[in-house]
Order: structure tokens, then C-alpha cells, then sequence
């Protein structure tokens, strides 16, 4: 079967000025996202991983390129143009998790959700179905962020970046600042959305996470070094875990 | 000490911004305080060392020589009197009359002198400021030169009926004759123009009595007395005028006054805000920097040091901005002169003032170091483990405001409202900043209403009784011209309304004005408290003097006059200031319980475009053997109330012009300290698709039900007491009871104004976000 591209990129360059000399973070990037992948990018710190993220959700522009998601080219709207992109269409989980400490846990993930859907009851509802999902209790969401566990804060977040029913969920090195066991929860909950079709795009350095993708992207210097294709993620498949730390062997990871 | 140094200009440069806010509001509150020490400390001194440098008397009196004993009579009495210094007789003309001025007529009584006499006086001489060539013509006192008077000009005084027209040959300064507000106004003719009017025999031949006391402070019971024997003497009193020190330094200082006390209630409600300012920046210092605080400590700084260096990082912000508005005070001063020396006509060499610059720097060191101090004290509290570890909560949550679950309020003003319920800090800033502001736009209102668009109200309260004209008949007269003037039909209104001189027995001379009816009379607000005499044993006397002397409504008090005395019971008090507060209300039975009435003065009010000066002349031409004077109150009114207007709108425009300011740099340091503590909740918002736009109506949102609210508040507040405020403003100068009209429509719309500019001030000053990006976020990869 055909898969449905969801973004296509092509020659994406990134740089950087600044102390009178340029940074090339990302050099001249041809890729594909495709509907449904739970796509994994890795590479060595320094590699421009997060910029890339970035470039491909609408949060930063790119030096030079195109970004089209689906039909619509989007490396070239203006700020306010990226930011109707994003809500509309992207979701983020960010590895510093990142919610508004005024807000209550469940006002944090309404108010991404009423940005879009003004049907109060129904954004609600929606919250309360997710909340159910990843195991937020009630009694948390009347909580403020720094009442709550990383992992709890983190989950929480990943019910903030699937409210609007995103096409594309961005993951920002998700467990970067969890322990192990509330990484492992994290991960699970991505899975889990991704099974149900939802597409994610990651950035991790984590193999334990990277694991969970179908799709490994490599990028060293700015540049794509290569990709491997792991298929649908299964537990206890050790068969694909041999397959990607040969890849990331190769990619002198 | 360079430790510190290094860690206060450290925090200046990383808050440049928020530096140089406070520094433009220390700044103001400088200006604002030298200018009012400056004006209070050195501007009416002024007015004693001019007194001192030309030997000016205490006490002026001009006697008509209608009786040739007059010369001789003074000259012998106050020989005699123990209590005078020194005096002096001159021989002068002495007549009222009117001139153009200041686009009315200026009405007065003018005491002509020849140039050699007034110059050369040994007591009350006259200083000539500007001389000319011309060898023939008037010198004007200096507060009339202006466009319309300057050397090489003509004036045209009106004597009665006659004109007489002069060249102006220059300007001089009399002290206690200066100008329209001393009672009376010295004009120097030369020599032969000096002459030529004697010979036109248009004013009267007088003498005028310069009278120095051994004890000045008497010089108020001192005039009285001394016309009281005149009067006795010669019995006239309608052809005698004078004035006394007291009387004179009030009249023409009190737009000084004015100004002065609105510098001072300007540079306490600036300082105010910005006391409260550099309070939520300190508190928010401590929050935003605590784990710098905490390295600080951990390394072996101690509390006191880093209250130390906050104080040495304020106090050099006050400091630099306390010289700037010392400096900029001298630079605006000259503008500020130029204002009251229209009112005051005594010139004001401007020098630099140490004491006002010390005065105002201590006051806002201190302040500033008492402020810092009290709210740098919770550095005291950080212990550098649990900083190091855990930073502080810069909120504390208690309580989800505005649950977006819940709220059927718009997202983004939901989200507004959130923020402004959580920032109690920012909140009590903005609340008491537009509480004073709204207060300073109740105040301009009140000044708009009461004093530049219709000044009535303004003029009620400070001079007492306004009319359209006066006439002053001879009292044998009185009943044919009442009759003559029944059926006029050009004429509205006419009563009595005259005033003379009487005594309280163990108390002081009073100028007592009486009347038929009160309640004919146009300014109703005299009285506040009490009633208006109504029957003949019945007094109505100054608050402030009652005050003084433990006197109440129903005491009863002994007045003597022509050397009868009565007792009266009090009915009311007034709040007239035309005598420093020494003044009562009688019947005219009343009156004439102490004596006869030589003369009286009748006040009437004229139909709609009925000509007043036609009027006047008509009656001086019809009964041309028994009219004293004829006065236009409207035109000198107007002549003499254009600097008040004048002045009050420069004052109203400036306070209006520093409001907008303070508005402009407290939200530009509220804002901007908002913006850093939520730059990070800013980018996320960002990352989750919320505009720029959004984000800016949100942030300025938030400081809208603040604003709002404070506003409303403080209109309403504000229209409750200003009046009561205003009264004790003028308290100094009898007014008691304040009662201007408070303009409900210009002060909804200025409040309006105030929250749509806050409004639009925190949107441009929210500009800011655009620049804030979400791939911020974007940690070290």
C-alpha cells in the first residue's frame, strides 16, 4: 500500500549567525515524513536533531527550503501563519515539559485545546478521555504543575499535545529529564497513541526510546547519514533491537 | 565596597530597562520636589528681601485731602503712636479708574506719583526695572508690561469720564503698590504729565501715609486702628483706602500658593508610585534572582552585604536622577517665574538654591533607603541550600483562578484574567498608581469646570461676592437713587452690599460687609455652616477666625465701632479670604446699631446685553453729585482672573502631560518584568499555536481588571474628597469648606481615556513577544 506522506522536506538548510560567524546546522535535508511512522531521529549531540524538530513542526523557520505539509507549504508563512499551523496541526511533547505553572494541570491542556475547538463541553470531555488514557486521576488535574511527579507532569504534557487531535505529535526527547521507570511509562503512552495511528515524529540520543520507532533517522553534522526501517514495534522483539544498534554501528554512533 | 559595586552594576546591566524606569520617576519626583521647596522656600522670601531692599511699609494709607487737617492730623497722631517705626507723607493723587488689560479692563484705585517722589521715598520707594529715554509719560508697574504695555506704547486710563492717554516710558517694582492685588496700584508719571493731571483736576489730591511698625506681625489690627481714627477724625472713610503687609503678601502670592501646593501633592504622588515601584521590583528581584542570591551566600557573601549592594544600586539610581531633576527644576524654573510673576509683579532673580537641593535629595535618599531596607530584608531569610536546591515558588497556588473548564469567558481573556488574579504584586502597583491617577484626574476636572471653562465657582470662593458692577453713593442719597433705578427695567438685580471697618471687643479689627437681604446676594456658598445674619443682632463671622478664637455658632460676641459697641449672637461662618479670614457678615440694622452710614455701596446684576460701561457712565452722568465710584466687577474680574486661567491650565496640561508618563513607565517596568518571568511560559504558549496577537490582548488584558477597577475606584473616591482636599489646600487663606462642582461627564471620560491609553500602552509595551520564538525552547542538544 501507498503510504500518505505528511511532510515532505526538501534542501532544508538551517544556519545560525551570531559573534560575527555562521553555524550550518542543517545542510540541504531531503526527507519524507509519512502518515502513521513513528519516526525516531538520533544522532550525537551537536547534530542538529532539535533544530530539525523544530523546522519540520513550524516552531522555527528555515534558512533556506521547503516544508510542505500535505499540500501546503509552510517554510514560508509568517510567524502568526506557523502558529494556526501549529495548533492545528501539531502536537508537542517537550523533554523540559514545559507547562504553565499558573495553570491547573487540566487548564494547561485547555488551553491548547479551546484554541482550536470553542465547544467548551466537548474539549473537556475529550481532556477527561485522555487524562484516562495515560492514568491522570482527577484529583491531579485539579493540581498545579509543581504539585505533580515528572512523569505525571509528562504525561500530562502529552495530553496538551494530542487535545487537538494532531496529524503529526513532536517529541522532543521525551524522557530526557524522567527516571527510568516514568520514562518507560512515557513511552508506553507514545506507543500506544501511535498504534492507534497517531504519527510521531522523535528526537532522542535514548536507544531504549529510539527502540520504539519504526522509522530511525540518523543525522550527523547537519546532514541525514542514513535511515533504517525497524517495522512495527513489538515487545521482547530482541530481533529488532540487534537490527538498530547495527544501524546506529554503522552510523558510528 | 567594589564587591558590591560589581554585583549593583551587575543588576543594573541585566535590568537596564527596569533602571532606567525608576530613574525617570525619581527623576520626576525630584523636578517636582526642588520646583515646590524652590517655590515655598525662596519665592515669597523673595517678596521680604525686595520689602527690606526698598524700605517698603507695613502699613499704606492714602487720605483724600478733602479736609486741609488731614497732613497734619496723620503727620502728629502717628508721631505719637508707640508703636510706629518710622513714616512718611507724600503728596499724591488718588483716584479709581480703569485701564485696558489682559483683555477686560482692569479696574483700581491708583495713587499717581511723581517720578522724583516715588523714586527717591525713604519708606516705600519704588525701584525703576526699566528706564527708557522718554522724558515724558507714565511708568507702569512691572506686572502689567507685557504685549499690550511695553515702553513706547500708549495707555488709556479711564478717570469717570475722562480718558487720559500716556506714552509708557518704562516699568517699576513698588512692593506693597504693585499691582491690582495690593488694594492700591501706584502709577509714576513724570513730572509734566505729573502736573498736567493735577491741573485737569480729574483725580483727588491726597496724602499718602507709608507707615513702618516696630512690630510688623501687628500690621493687619495696625491698619484698621489707625483708619478707624481717621475716620473718627474727619468722618469719610469712603474717601480713604489702604493696605497692609499681611494683605498684600497674601494677594499677590496666592497663585504661588496654588502652584506651589499642586508641586507638592505632584511630587508626593510620584514619589508615592515610585516607592511602590522599586517595591515590586525589589520583590521580584529576590524571586527571579534567588539562586543567585544563594550562590552569592554560598560563596560568603552575607545578607547585609547584598541588601548593601540593592541599596548601593538604588541609591545611585536616585542619586543620578535627583541631580538630573535638580538640574532640569533650574532649567524649567525660568517658565514657572514667567507664570507667577504675572500674578505676583515682583521680579525673581533666579540663583541656585542649596538648601531645596538638599532638602529634596534627602528626602528621596531616605525614602528610597527606608524602602529598599524594609523590602531587602527577605534576603535575610535565603538559605543558600535550599535557594541552590529549589529556587523559591515565585507563585503561590492556592487557588485555580478563572477554571477554564468552567469560565464562559472568551479563551484568551480568560486566560488574561487567570494572570491577573495571580499576580497580586503587579496588581497592588497598578491600584495604587491609578488611584493617585485617577485622583489628579479628578483634580484637573474640578480645575477644568471650576476655573478654566467658567471660573465663577473658582472666584466665589476665593474673592466671596461677584456681580455684574457696583456703585458707591453718598448714604443721604441713597432713597432717590433706589428710586430713580426702581422700574429700570435693564437692571436684573440690585442690593446692598458695602463694607467698612469694626472691632471685636478682645479680639481684632474685622471688615464687616453688610446687607438688606442676604439672600439677594449671587455667591449663596459663603456661608459654610451656619445661616446668614437675618436679624439686626445677628453676626455671621470667618471660620478661621472663630477657629482662632474658640468661637461657635450661638456665642455671642461684643463688636464697637464709632465708639458704640453691640453684642451680636453668631449665625453662621464665612469663608471669605479677601481679608486674610478677618471678616463678618451684618444686616444693615444690624450695622446701624454701631452708627450711621456715610456712604454705601450698592452691587447689581444687568439683563443680558445690557452694556455695563454705559450703565456706569449713565449713572455717574445722571447723578453725577452723589456717586463716589462706579465700578465694572465683570471686566475687572475678567482683566484679573486671566492669569489664574492662565495658570491653571499650564497646571492641568503638565499634571496631565506627568500622568501619562507615570502611566507610561510603571506598566513599561510592569510589563517588562512580566515578560521575563514568563518568557518561558510565553514560548510554550507560542509552541502550542497561540499568536502574537493573542498573546500581547492577553498580556495587556491582564492588567485591565486592575486598571479598571482602581480607576473606578479612585474616580469615586476622588470626587468625594477633592473638594475636602482642595479646602485643605487653601486653608491657609480661609477657605474652609470647599464646594466645586465635581464634572461627573469630564471625569467618566477622562477615566475612559485612562484605561483606553493603559490599555493601548501595555499593548505597545507587550510588543515585545513578537520577539520571543518558541524554538527558545530548544535546550542544548
Amino acid at each position: 500500500m501507498q503510504r500518505q506522506i505528511i511532510l515532505d522536506v526538501h534542501s532544508l538548510s538551517k544556519t545560525f549567525s551570531g559573534g560575527g560567524r555562521q553555524q550550518h546546522v542543517l545542510k540541504n535535508i531531503d526527507l519524507q515524513l509519512y502518515q502513521g511512522d513513528f519516526t525516531v531521529i538520533m544522532g550525537a549531540s551537536g547534530a542538529g536533531k532539535s533544530t530539525l524538530l523544530y523546522a519540520l513542526s513550524g516552531m522555527d523557520t528555515p534558512s533556506l527550503g521547503t516544508i510542505t505539509f500535505k499540500d501546503k507549504v509552510i517554510s514560508n508563512l509568517s510567524q502568526d501563519g506557523l502558529a494556526v499551523f501549529r495548533r492545528e496541526h501539531c502536537g508537542f511533547v517537550f523533554q523540559q515539559i514545559y507547562l504553565i505553572e499558573g495553570m491547573s494541570v487540566m487548564d494547561n491542556v485547555l488551553s491548547a485545546g479551546l484554541l482550536v475547538n470553542k465547544d467548551r463541553r466537548a474539549i473537556v470531555a475529550k481532556a477527561k478521555g485522555l487524562f484516562d488514557a495515560v492514568g491522570i486521576s482527577d484529583e491531579v488535574q485539579k493540581k498545579f504543575p509543581s504539585q505533580i511527579s515528572g512523569g505525571e507532569a509528562q504525561r500530562v504534557g502529552i495530553v496538551r499535545a494530542l487535545i487537538n487531535s494532531p496529524e503529526i505529535l513532536f517529541a522532543d526527547e521525551p524522557t530526557g529529564a524522567l527516571n527510568s521507570k516514568t520514562g518507560l511509562d512515557v513511552l508506553d503512552t507514545l506507543t500506544k497513541f501511535n498504534e492507534q495511528g497517531q504519527s510521531i515524529v522523535m528526537v532522542t540520543h535514548d536507544l531504549r526510546s529510539a527502540r520504539r520507532g519504526n522509522r530511525i533517522l540518523y543525522l550527523k553534522d547537519g546532514v541525514i547519514m542514513g535511515e533504517c526501517d525497524l517495522g512495527k514495534y513489538l515487545h521482547g522483539d530482541t530481533a529488532r533491537h540487534e537490527r538498530l544498534n547495527s544501524f546506529l554501528k554503522e552510523m558510528g554512533w | 565596597m567594589s564587591k558590591l559595586f560589581l554585583i549593583a552594576r551587575s543588576n543594573m546591566r541585566k535590568a537596564k530597562g527596569q533602571s532606567v524606569a525608576i530613574v525617570v520617576l525619581i527623576f520626576l519626583a525630584s523636578l517636582m520636589l526642588n520646583l515646590w521647596l524652590m517655590l515655598s522656600m525662596d519665592y515669597k522670601a523673595n517678596f521680604v528681601r525686595y520689602h527690606d531692599a526698598l524700605n517698603a511699609e507695613h502699613v499704606t494709607l492714602a487720605v483724600d485731602n478733602y479736609d486741609a487737617g488731614v497732613s497734619e492730623y496723620l503727620s502728629d497722631t502717628l508721631a505719637r503712636d508707640k508703636r510706629v517705626d518710622q513714616f512718611r507723607l507724600d503728596s499724591c493723587m488718588h483716584t479709581v479708574g480703569t485701564f485696558p488689560y489682559n483683555g477686560g479692563m482692569m479696574n483700581g484705585e491708583f495713587i499717581f506719583m511723581d517720578k522724583p517722589t516715588a523714586i527717591s521715598r525713604s519708606i516705600g520707594r519704588s525701584e525703576i526695572v526699566e528706564e527708557s529715554d522718554l522724558s515724558s509719560g507714565i511708568y507702569l508697574p512691572m506686572l502689567y508690561k507685557s504685549d499690550e504695555y511695553s515702553v513706547g506704547k500708549t495707555i488709556e486710563i479711564s478717570i469717570g469720564n475722562n480718558v487720559v492717554s500716556y506714552t509708557v516710558c518704562g516699568f517699576f517694582n513698588n512692593v506693597m503698590m504693585g499691582s491690582h492685588n495690593c488694594a492700591l496700584t501706584q502709577i509714576i508719571l513724570t513730572q509734566d504729565k505729573y502736573a498736567e493731571l493735577k491741573t485737569l483736576g480729574f483725580a483727588s489730591e491726597a496724602t499718602l501715609c507709608s507707615i513702618r511698625l516696630i512690630d510688623m506681625s501687628d500690621n493687619l489690627n495696625y491698619e484698621a486702628a489707625i483708619k478707624a481714627l481717621v475716620t473718627e477724625r474727619f468722618h469719610n472713610a469712603a474717601r480713604m483706602r489702604s493696605n497692609c503687609y499681611d494683605i498684600v503678601t497674601q494677594s499677590r502670592y496666592i497663585s504661588q500658593m496654588i502652584c506651589s501646593g499642586v508641586m507638592s501633592a505632584m511630587a508626593f504622588f510620584v514619589l508615592c508610585i515610585a516607592i511602590v515601584v522599586i517595591v515590586s521590583n525589589i520583590v521580584n528581584y529576590i524571586q527571579t534572582n534567588i539562586k543567585n542570591l544563594g550562590v552569592l551566600k554560598s560563596v560568603g557573601y552575607t545578607s547585609r552585604q547584598l541588601i548593601g549592594s540593592l541599596l548601593l544600586q538604588l541609591l545611585s539610581l536616585t542619586l543620578l536622577a535627583s541631580l538630573s531633576g535638580t538640574g532640569v527644576s533650574y532649567c524649567l524654573f525660568p517658565a514657572v517665574n514667567a507664570m507667577m510673576i504675572s500674578q505676583t509683579g515682583i521680579p525673581y532673580a533666579m540663583r541656585f538654591l542649596p538648601l531645596p537641593f538638599i532638602i529634596s535629595l534627602l528626602i528621596l535618599c531616605f525614602t528610597i533607603a527606608l524602602t529598599v531596607w524594609l523590602c531587602a530584608r527577605k534576603i535575610k531569610k535565603i538559605e543558600p541550600i535550599t535557594a541552590l536546591r529549589s529556587g523559591v515558588q515565585t507563585h503561590s497556588f492556592k487557588r485555580n483562578y478563572v477554571p477554564l473548564d468552567k469560565t464562559k469567558a472568551p479563551l484568551n481573556l480568560a486566560l488574561a484574567l487567570k494572570s491577573a488574579l495571580s499576580g497580586i504584586k503587579h496588581n497592588i502597583t497598578v491600584c495604587i498608581t491609578m488611584l493617585v491617577l485617577s485622583l489628579i484626574v479628578v483634580f484637573s476636572g474640578l480645575m477644568t469646570e471650576n476655573v478654566i471653562a467658567d471660573m465663577t465657582p473658582f472666584l466665589d470662593l476665593i474673592v466671596g461676592e461677584t456681580a455684574d458692577g457696583a456703585v458707591n453713593i453718598n448714604a443721604d442719597f441713597e432713597d432717590d437713587f433706589l428710586a430713580s433705578l426702581d422700574n429700570d427695567s435693564r437692571i436684573d438685580k440690585i442690593y446692598l452690599y458695602s463694607s467698612s471697618n469694626i472691632s471685636h471687643v478682645g479680639g481684632a479689627e474685622l471688615m464687616a460687609t453688610f446687607c438688606d437681604d442676604f439672600s439677594k446676594v449671587n455667591n449663596q456658598g459663603v456661608i459654610f455652616q451656619g445661616r446668614f445674619p437675618k436679624y439686626f443682632n445677628e453676626i455671621a463671622i470667618a471660620g478661621k477666625y472663630a477657629k482662632e478664637r474658640g468661637l461657635s455658632i450661638g456665642s455671642e460676641i461684643e463688636i464697637t465701632c464709632n465708639g458704640k459697641s453691640e453684642k451680636y449672637l453668631i449665625s453662621g461662618f464665612t469663608q471669605i479670604t479677601n481679608n486674610l479670614g478677618r471678616d463678618c457678615l451684618l444686616t444693615r440694622q444690624g450695622y446701624e446699631r454701631l452708627g450711621e452710614l456715610d456712604n454705601v455701596t450698592y452691587y447689581f446684576n444687568l439683563s443680558d446685553g445690557v452694556d455695563i460701561d454705559a450703565f456706569n457712565a449713565e449713572i455717574k452722568d445722571r447723578f453725577s453729585g452723589s456717586v463716589n465710584v462706579t465700578i465694572n466687577i465683570d471686566e475687572t474680574v475678567e482683566a484679573a482672573s486671566g492669569v489664574y486661567v492662565r495658570l491653571m491650565t499650564i497646571i492641568v496640561v503638565a499634571i496631565l502631560a506627568l500622568s501619562a508618563l507615570i502611566i507610561l513607565f510603571v506598566l513599561y517596568l510592569l510589563v517588562r518584568t512580566m515578560l521575563n518571568n514568563k518568557m518561558r511560559d510565553y514560548g510554550v504558549l507560542k509552541s502550542l499555536g497561540f499568536t502574537t496577537g493573542q498573546l500581547i490582548l492577553q498580556t495587556a488584558l491582564s492588567f485591565m481588571p486592575a486598571i479598571v477597577i482602581s480607576t473606578v475606584v479612585g474616580l469615586i473616591i476622588g470626587s468625594f474628597i477633592i473638594n475636602p482636599l482642595i479646602g485643605l489646600l487653601l486653608s491657609g487663606i480661609g477657605i474652609i469648606k470647599c464646594s466645586f462642582t465635581v464634572p461627573v461627564a469630564f471625569i467618566t471620560i477622562a477615566g475612559l481615556v485612562l484605561i483606553i491609553l493603559s490599555f493601548c500602552i501595555a499593548c505597545l509595551l507587550s510588543l515585545k513577544i513578537k520577539r520571543i520564538a518558541p524554538r527558545n525552547l530548544l535546550v542544548a542538544e
